[in-house]
């Protein structure tokens, strides 16, 4: 694999952490672009990757649309960022390398290792994955051994972590009025072969079928 | 599935020889564990049910629902045919190591200790076995209940498929195998994956390693994307690598596109297959998750890989999908490719 030559060596040496003020200012963003969507009716999460105070990308999930399962957000924002390298000319890897993506609820298993094959060294996030979070939550692909799957990267969770759950809860509720009644099971909501849960106990509980079209 | 014919066996239909072996969970493919115990003769059998009722209200083994407390003697020339379990060594922690008498273990003032012999250690599973494999290892120290998937046991002797199914699986990993070839052509990595749906044998997408023009387009994502194409959406674009193909799928399942949901509609990859040359990555891995993929076949394990290697997605705990993977397909090709990059 191409993106594979560096194994986990760490973080880039001029790479900045970004103070409290920025992860405030960027977090505030990815919340208003969570609210958006959920006033549009979409899946209420938001992302974006800032490289040197710059967003270079800004996504949403895009899984209806493209039927593809793995359009979750970060996905969307990381190509493009690509499509900003290459039309710069400037190498995907040097650019990811200093950037940060900041995003609503936890990246699941899959985005969690799309950023490490990129090389992101920092992921800020507000609440929990609990049914495909690849930061901690189901497995832990952020800090994993894998010397083949880029770089390992750092995450700050839990900004405002509770505005993120309760975002997804009211967007479950609309989305499936049926079934807001609280079932056996006390893992949140799932939505749809792939975003996002909430750890909180009344989170409402999609079918699986619904909830594989709705996402 | 029926177990391949016997008269097919040993019948080298295939030069390339290979055996398709699944990849089961830690639970199921770790050695036994056991805990040790101590048990006893049953000197007058007609103490038994007495025996069994009261060593069960003073030493429960509740917890351990798998096993027999009582087992028929090894020894077939022993003069007691009958043993039984007397306590965990955990239940009486005042004990080291071998108990000089019964009256260690029971208290002979509370305890009727008729027909009953002198103690000795033994080792009982800690769990219901879940494989044949599981149940033998365990059987040589002490009998446990073992309900047989007679599809694992056949899985884990390589006899799942039969003769006919091993030929298209064979035919599928050729194509992925091509595939893999074609993109090492335009200077990708050696990687190929087909995706059929099994119900029509309908190859619904093939597609290899795109990584040279974007890092994540693994051969696993270039397939599932080209699936998206077949079913009316899909993101990228390949006219440029004619090696990734999709058939787009019939009409009638073509209908429902938009959020509202008939329940008829296959939701992405669900009931298909994959084949691909190595196994995935835990980005494709999950990818397969999230697309509800029916079950995987992989030639041969790569480093990191996420379906038997590093993790185990297919199985994973806590994810809301489950899938079975076999590996080994067309092994010695897809290793070949592995040395092509
Ligand atoms: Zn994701
Ligand atoms: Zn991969």
């Amino acid at each position: 694999m191409r993106t594979d030559d560096t194994g986990n060596d760490g973080m880039n040496g001029n790479f900045l952490h970004p103070s409290d003020s920025e992860i405030q200012k960027w977090m505030s963003n990815a919340f208003n672009m969570a609210k958006e969507a959920l006033e549009c009716g979409e899946v209420p999460v938001g992302c974006l990757l800032v490289y040197n105070n710059t967003v270079l990308g800004k996504g949403r999930n895009e899984v209806n649309e493209t039927k593809n399962a793995t359009r979750h957000a970060e996905m969307v924002a990381l190509d493009q960022v690509l499509d900003w390298c290459s039309d710069r000319g400037m190498d995907p890897k040097v650019v990811c390398k200093s950037t940060v993506l900041y995003v609503t609820v936890e990246p699941c298993i899959t985005c969690a290792a799309a950023l490490r094959l990129l090389h992101v060294p920092l992921v800020v996030y507000g609440c929990k994955n609990e049914r495909f979070g690849g930061c901690g939550s189901v497995l832990d692909v952020a800090s994993g051994d894998l010397p083949h799957t880029g770089t390992s990267f750092k995450c700050v969770p839990g900004h405002r972590a509770q505005e993120a759950v309760d975002m997804l809860k009211t967007f479950y509720k609309q989305e499936n009025p049926n079934v807001t009644k609280p079932k056996v099971r006390k893992e949140g909501i799932d939505p749809a072969g792939g975003s996002r849960t909430t750890q909180t106990e009344a989170a409402p509980l999609e079918d699986d079928r619904k909830m594989a079209t709705s996402d | 599935m029926e177990p391949e014919s016997k008269k097919r066996k040993g019948m080298e239909y295939d030069p390339d020889s290979w055996q398709v072996l699944p990849v089961l969970s830690d639970e199921m493919s770790d050695d036994v564990e056991f805990l040790d115990a101590f048990a006893a003769p049953i000197t007058d059998k007609r103490q038994t049910s007495r025996l069994v009722k009261d060593l069960s209200a003073v030493h429960p083994i509740s917890d351990l629902q798998h096993i027999r407390r009582v087992r028929p003697c090894k020894d077939k020339s022993s003069p007691h045919p009958l043993e039984v379990i007397v306590c965990l060594v955990s239940d009486v922690p005042h004990i080291k190591g071998r108990p000089a008498s019964l009256g260690d273990l029971l208290s002979s003032d509370e305890f009727n200790l008729e027909g009953l012999g002198e103690p000795f250690p033994v080792r009982i599973p800690a769990r219901a076995p879940l494989t044949r494999p599981q149940f033998e290892q365990a059987s040589l120290h002490w009998p446990t209940s073992f309900h047989e998937d007679k599809r694992i046991t056949l899985g884990l002797k390589g006899q799942l498929f039969t003769s006919r199914q091993k030929t298209k699986i064979h035919e599928y990993m050729t194509l992925a195998v091509e595939a893999a070839k074609s993109g090492r052509e335009e200077g990708m990595d050696a990687v190929g994956g087909v995706i059929v749906d099994p119900k029509s044998g309908r190859i619904v997408a093939v597609g290899h390693d795109l990584t040279r023009d974007h890092p994540l387009h693994h051969a696993v994502m270039v397939c599932i994307d080209l699936v998206a194409w077949a079913q009316g959406g899909g993101v990228y674009g390949y006219e440029k690598h004619p090696a990734c193909t999709y058939a787009a799928m019939d009409h009638q399942v073509q209908t429902g596109a938009s959020g509202s949901v008939e329940n008829a509609q296959p939701y992405i990859c669900t009931g298909y297959e994959l084949y691909v040359t190595r196994e995935p990555c835990v980005m494709c891995a999950m990818a397969l998750v999230h697309s509800r993929i029916g079950r995987v076949f992989y030639g041969v394990p790569s480093p990191d890989g996420a379906l038997g290697t590093k993790f185990k997605i297919h199985c994973q705990k806590g994810l809301n999908h489950h899938f079975d993977v076999y590996q080994g397909v067309r092994r010695r090709s897809c290793e070949e490719l592995v040395q092509l990059t």
